[in-house]
């Protein structure tokens, strides 16, 4: 098993693939509304993501970054426009369905990590395929070890979150997001609770991910050193993209 | 997935330890509650062994300190026995059907100890009387006269205990009450019935012995007990009729007359008052726990919202959410079920209280399927309220 953390220092090598759109929003416009306040949080957002690139989403706190990945992990629904995934729009997916596209094509990587604090490393490695019909429990512990043992932890399976310390918890968050070897990972400020030291080691690792196994990366963030490190810069203002 | 809930409850089992323990007192209260109530409905559907229908218990006072001549009594009941619409009248000791009296003991055969048994005294015609089914053997008769011992006529379940498959008309027991001569403590199986149930509508049938009452006893009573068979549709007047006929014979001498029927409702009542009580109580109880697993559930919901909206992330359904929450109740339910069962298990291994192992079972099997639907029901809307919860916000939220 090839460990991502042995290459993070070295030269980046090139993109594995770059074929067509993975994700591609159009006309997007996210309004929340209550009683009495019209929040507009996205404005016409149209959004290629294209195959194996990696894609930083940057904005000041407000402008709708999060609201956007979250309509990119199909977790949450436009107020108007279409969301494509693969070429296919999700707009009329039932709840499972959109359940079931997340769990095979997604990842997702959160700047508080979202470990189950009650079950061991591997176990939360595990959680995706708890969702995946038909795969039997072998299968599972197999993947998530692999999983363990590509960002450098299979020596902490039986470890707790609570053992582990922030920049271990985020590589144990990434090992989730790759257990089920998803096409798209969706990092969410991942480095925003870590050192500058624990940044660059996750940073790192989001790159080789990219680089080596061709996952396409889409990472919301609001240190400009990070993003310039990825292949695109996408800024929002207000709800509206800015270049 | 069951794995992981098992692993989940594991890895939280001290704070499931609460929810566990109230779900084990839960089944406790059940399965005790369960077992008064599946053996008073066991009971209630067997055969009282006797026709109380048309049958009233006469009682007769000699009033305060007095006693009642033996000859005076059987003239009372030649009168009574002659009355239009009186079919028979059977002299009986007080401890009659449905009454809050009663007089038991043990008897031996030959060193085989009976349980404690029903004593009843009866006439020869008591058995006509009360409509007793005869199995074995006879009724009293007056060839009972000149027997040494005592004749007695046994019910079918002291039958089988004393006697086993061997025959028991014409056997002899003892009585081994030390106050009393061993040999006057003897009798003389005659015949044997049905077993009866002569406590109230929900007792099991219990053994029983009737020991005969001689025409010729001496015994000054102060109270006599005489069961009368009326024809049926009979009703105040014959009463009326029943009470002036004693007061004819003796104006000092006072009567009561009743309907087994009555004294059966009257005993239902008084026993079920108990059990009702005890069955709001515990269903007060119940409610109680059911409230505070649904508030625990709930705010165990509040609490791992995050990890609800992760779980949706990760490619759960709502479906897969509310199954997870339901699955989890489940399990600790299973844990607490199987305490309460490996307690309640004890009570039939122990052969506590006397009662059938089936009765057992079927106590415990009730008391599981009802922890589990009152468990089920409480995790059933805060589990839809955790599949209701928006994945993107509640990520949002820690």
């Amino acid at each position: 098993m090839e460990n991502l953390l042995a290459n993070s220092s070295e030269p980046r090598t090139q993109p594995v693939a770059l074929h067509g759109a993975v994700l591609r929003l159009t006309d997007i416009e996210k309004v929340y509304q209550t009683k009495t306040i019209e929040t507009v949080a996205l404005n016409r957002v149209n959004l290629t993501i294209n195959r194996g690139e990696f894609v930083s989403i940057m904005g000041p706190s407000g402008c709708g970054k999060s609201t956007l990945l979250s309509l990119m992990g199909l977790l949450d629904e436009p107020t108007s426009g279409v969301i494509e995934v693969d070429g296919r729009a999700v707009t009329s997916f039932s709840d499972r369905e959109l359940a079931g596209l997340r769990n095979l094509k997604i990842g997702f990587v959160f700047q508080s990590y979202h470990l189950i604090n009650d079950l061991s490393v591997v176990d939360n490695v595990e959680v995706p395929l708890l969702y995946r019909p038909g795969m039997g429990s072998k299968e599972r512990r197999k993947r998530a070890v692999d999983a363990l043992d590509k960002v450098g932890l299979s020596a902490r399976t039986g470890h707790f979150p609570s053992q582990l310390s922030g920049g271990q918890r985020q590589r144990v968050a990434i090992a989730r997001a790759l257990a089920g070897g998803p096409e798209i990972i969706l990092a969410d400020e991942p480095t925003g609770n870590l050192d500058s030291v624990m940044g660059e080691e996750i940073m790192g690792l989001l790159l080789d991910l990219n680089r080596q196994e061709g996952v396409t990366v889409v990472m919301v963030t609001h240190d400009e050193h990070q993003a310039l490190k990825t292949e695109r810069v996408i800024r929002f203002f207000d709800g509206s993209q800015v270049g | 997935m069951l794995r992981h809930l098992f692993k989940l409850i594991w890895n939280r089992k001290r704070a499931n330890l609460l929810l566990i323990s109230e779900i084990f007192f839960s089944f406790v209260v059940l399965f005790g509650v369960g077992t008064l109530l599946i053996n008073f409905g066991r009971n209630y559907r067997l055969p009282f062994g006797f026709d109380s229908g048309p049958v009233w218990r006469l009682a007769i006072r000699a009033g305060q300190g007095q006693k009642m001549p033996r000859a005076e009594l059987d003239d009372v009941l030649r009168q009574v026995q002659a009355l239009p619409g009186v079919q028979a009248v059977a002299l009986t000791s007080d401890n009659t059907p449905f009454s809050f009296n009663n007089n038991n003991t043990r008897y031996y055969n030959h060193g085989l100890q009976s349980p404690i048994t029903n004593n009843y005294d009866a006439d020869d015609a008591y058995a006509r009387v009360m409509g007793l089914r005869l199995r074995e053997g006879r009724w009293f008769q007056p060839i009972d006269d000149a027997s040494k011992a005592r004749p007695i006529v046994i019910s079918q379940d002291f039958r089988e205990i004393m006697f086993g498959k061997g025959p028991a008309v014409g056997r002899a027991i003892t009585g081994g009450n030390p106050a009393v001569d061993p040999k006057t403590d003897q009798y003389r199986v005659v015949g044997v019935v049905d077993a009866v149930r002569m406590d109230h509508d929900f007792a099991a049938p219990e053994p029983a012995l009737w020991k005969r009452l001689e025409p010729f006893d001496t015994t000054h009573w102060e109270t006599a007990n005489v069961m009368v068979r009326v024809a049926a549709g009979q009703g105040g007047a014959l009463q009326e009729k029943i009470a002036r006929t004693v007061a004819g014979v003796t104006r000092q001498w006072s009567t009561e007359v009743r309907t087994l029927e009555d004294e059966r409702l009257s005993k239902r009542r008084y026993t079920l008052v108990p059990v009702i009580a005890l069955s709001l109580v515990s269903l007060f109880l119940i409610v109680n726990v059911a409230l505070g697993l649904f508030g625990v559930l709930w705010y165990n919901i509040s609490q791992r919202r995050a990890e609800i909206g992760l779980r949706r992330a990760m490619g759960a359904s709502a479906g897969a959410i509310s199954a997870q929450f339901l699955g989890e109740m489940m399990v600790v339910t299973t844990l607490g079920v199987l305490l309460g069962v490996l307690l309640a298990a004890q009570f039939p291994l122990l052969g506590a209280f006397g009662m059938p192992t089936g009765l057992y079972a079927a106590a415990i099997g009730a008391a599981t399927v009802a922890v589990y639907v009152i468990t089920a029901l409480c995790a059933w809307q805060p589990s839809r309220l955790a599949a209701r919860i928006h994945p993107a916000v509640a990520l949002r939220e820690d």
